[in-house]
């Protein structure tokens, strides 16, 4: 992704690595500056993987608070192997799971949770609504999540199959499909 | 519109979508750091007060034939819970006496400790007594399997962490035997629905389901799912191996590793199939792991200018995966070592040294049954049929029949073996195998068959197979410029 792209703010909160990592080290010994710190530069990349899982607002909130509980509790156990992204998105995806157990799996969730919930967040942009509802709608569970994990956390697509399950090929190959049927979209509702 | 614009578009989106918890959590956090510091202190005086109220008991029972309730009450209400897991799981409930209302076996091995007998009305003591004997007669506790998880449910987290120190203490000394000592875990139990949810849909004990939970608060790579099937001294490994601070679970003696190949072998392996010296490594790291049903090593390591990436079978020692890359952050002792390395990447990286055995599937030579059948291993496009994966036929275990080799059953051992799968992709690719070079392979399983996953590159050029274990058949093959 060109760095042009990427406005001042996002800028400030992209992080590597090794700062994810020192961050994590803080909060092992209870800083919470470093725990705000994580928040800022992470909570895009939660929020959105659990609501491309559980496509619902506000079961997504609910993981992205627990999550940070987590990371705060287990913090100390972490081991830096250079993957601080990997072992959050992958408590991120675990609480997704309990969370789709406990309730039992909601295929049938009113499409109008999250588009409603959108609608009263005054920092969301008509496009960035766009781009959302093409995202929800009109990919496949697999398919959102892959992107998701490229697009908001960063991920290379070796590292979305490591975490997935699925082959790189797949990675790949649903990657790709993804984007076309997202252009596909933009470009029907003529922002292009 | 391009790739890298949709992304950064979708992007800024969901973070503009973001809601803002940060000043809840932080505040939970705090309650979460002031519980824990409550967690900590259980006196010991807790003692006295269950003696106390075992003498009241007693009392009630003398005087009472008139207080039914409170008959009932000391007699037939369970106030503990006491669970014990090996891969049998039994849970055992007793009264305020500590005498048995109910014993209950959690699957099909508990069945077999628990036999006929009745412990209705015996000591909590006696009980787990003849319940050891009984595994350690029927070989479930043993010096390859010597973890067994207690856990304590009362309602009164004083009273549990008593009843927990001293039952670990007991069982500790019975497991103490001439040919093994024991591992005993032990911890309370915090009931909460959750818990008794997952608990129940998955039919193992409260105390399997909060220490599995407890693992994955610490290691988030594992699912619940695949932990289930582990047995304690399994699940007591992988905490040990990883360094895994488990809260509120106490731990005596250690997981016995006796039956996987150990972590010096692991190494030599490895470290022979590198072609790398011990001496030259520079960062070093060994792991046991759990991945597709296999108990696994994994090792990292840096050696003149490369990393190196290998999982190993626990079990069988076969390698499943091999990855090699530049070290960046190499800097050669002196310039001379730098390209000596370089020129032998192509070589190395496709399996020319000498520890070529390694390769190929270790039932070759341990498992004899299972390899009348085996097909050259060269041959392509088998028919399926003849090549079904042996499941089962795969007994690392000898002293115990009754243990569950399920995670073990080690499908794969029927595979071609990664020179042939090297080969299979290689001559599809037109490519010979002195050319290629940043050769990377892994063995994975995806609903219980096996594949290669094959990245090499050559020529400028990128390609990407996966291979079927079994039959040598590709499955997939990608060719893409190498950017």
């Amino acid at each position: 992704m060109g760095f042009g792209l990427i406005s001042p703010d996002d800028w400030k909160t992209e992080l590597n690595a090794a700062d994810l990592d020192r961050l994590l080290a803080g909060i092992a010994n209870g800083d919470s500056q470093s725990l705000a710190a994580l928040y800022h530069s992470t909570s895009a990349a939660i929020y959105a993987f659990a609501l491309s899982v559980l496509k619902n607002a506000q079961d997504a909130e609910d993981v992205l608070h627990d999550c940070y509980l987590n990371i705060h509790s287990a913090a100390s156990g972490y081991r830096p192997l250079g993957k601080p992204m990997a072992w959050i998105l992958t408590i991120t995806r675990n609480l997704c799971l309990l969370k789709l157990r406990e309730r039992g799996k909601r295929a049938d969730i009113p499409v109008e949770d999250w588009e409603s919930y959108l609608e009263s967040r005054d920092t969301v942009t008509p496009e960035d609504r766009l781009i959302l509802r093409a995202c929800m709608n009109h990919l496949s569970d697999e398919e959102r999540q892959i992107v998701v994990l490229h697009a908001v956390a960063g991920f290379k697509h070796r590292e979305i199959a490591d975490l997935t399950g699925l082959s790189l090929t797949g990675v790949l190959s649903k990657y790709s499909r993804a984007l076309k049927k997202l252009k596909q979209y933009m470009e029907q509702e003529g922002t292009l | 519109m391009n790739t890298a614009e949709t992304d950064q578009k979708l992007k800024e989106a969901f973070s503009h979508a973001v809601p803002d918890v940060l000043n809840l959590v932080l505040s939970d956090c705090q309650k979460q750091k002031g519980s824990d510091m409550k967690m900590k202190d259980s006196g010991k005086k807790s003692l006295r007060i269950r003696q106390l109220a075992g003498i009241a008991a007693a009392f009630v029972l003398l005087i009472g034939g008139t207080a039914g309730f409170q008959f009932y009450q000391a007699n037939y209400k369970v106030a503990s819970t006491v669970s014990l897991d090996v891969n049998p799981s039994i849970e055992i409930m007793v009264n305020k006496k500590e005498r048995v209302i109910e014993v209950n076996a959690k699957n099909q091995d508990a069945q077999a400790v628990i036999g006929d007998m009745d412990f209705e009305g015996s000591s909590l003591d006696v009980t787990l007594n003849a319940l050891i004997g009984s595994m350690l007669r029927n070989g479930y506790l043993n010096e390859i399997a010597n973890s067994i998880l207690i856990s304590v449910d009362n309602q009164d987290p004083v009273k549990s962490a008593e009843l927990q120190t001293r039952l670990a203490d007991e069982i500790n000394s019975l497991l103490q035997s001439n040919s093994f000592n024991g591992a005993v875990l032990s911890q309370s139990i915090s009931t909460d629905t959750h818990l008794k949810e997952l608990a129940d849909s998955y039919g193992i004990t409260l105390g399997k389901t909060q220490l599995i939970q407890q693992i994955i608060a610490q290691n988030a790579f594992y699912s619940f799912e695949d932990l289930v099937p582990l047995s304690i001294n399994e699940l007591n490994l992988l905490s040990e191996s990883g360094n895994l601070n488990l809260n509120n679970v106490n731990s005596l003696g250690t997981a016995s590793d006796k039956a996987y190949i150990g972590e010096e072998s692991a190494w030599n392996i490895a470290l022979t199939h590198a072609g790398a010296e011990e001496s030259d490594l520079t960062k070093q790291r060994i792991e046991l792991d759990y991945e597709n049903g296999l108990m696994i090593y994994e090792l990292e390591f840096n050696c003149l200018g490369f990393e190196y990436d290998y999982e190993i079978d626990a079990v069988s020692g076969m390698i499943l995966k091999q990855e090699k890359d530049q070290d960046d952050d190499y800097i050669p002792a002196n310039a001379e070592n730098a390209p000596a390395a370089e020129t032998q990447d192509p070589a190395a990286g496709t399996g020319q040294q000498p520890a070529q055995t390694q390769q190929d599937p270790p039932a070759q030579t341990q498992d004899p049954p299972a390899q009348t059948e085996q097909p050259p291993a060269q041959t392509q496009d088998l028919p399926s049929s003849t090549q079904q994966p042996s499941y089962g036929g795969w007994h690392h275990n000898e002293h115990n029949g009754h243990h569950r080799n399920l995670h073990h059953s080690a499908s794969y051992c029927n595979c071609i073996g990664e020179s042939a799968a090297r080969g299979i992709a290689f001559t599809h690719a037109c490519i010979s195998e002195g050319s290629v070079y940043d050769y990377k392979w892994e063995l994975d399983e995806d609903d219980g068959l096996w594949f290669y996953e094959m990245e090499f590159k050559c020529d400028g050029y990128e390609y990407d197979y996966e291979i079927d274990a079994a039959t040598g058949s590709i499955v997939k093959s990608e060719k893409d410029y190498d950017d």
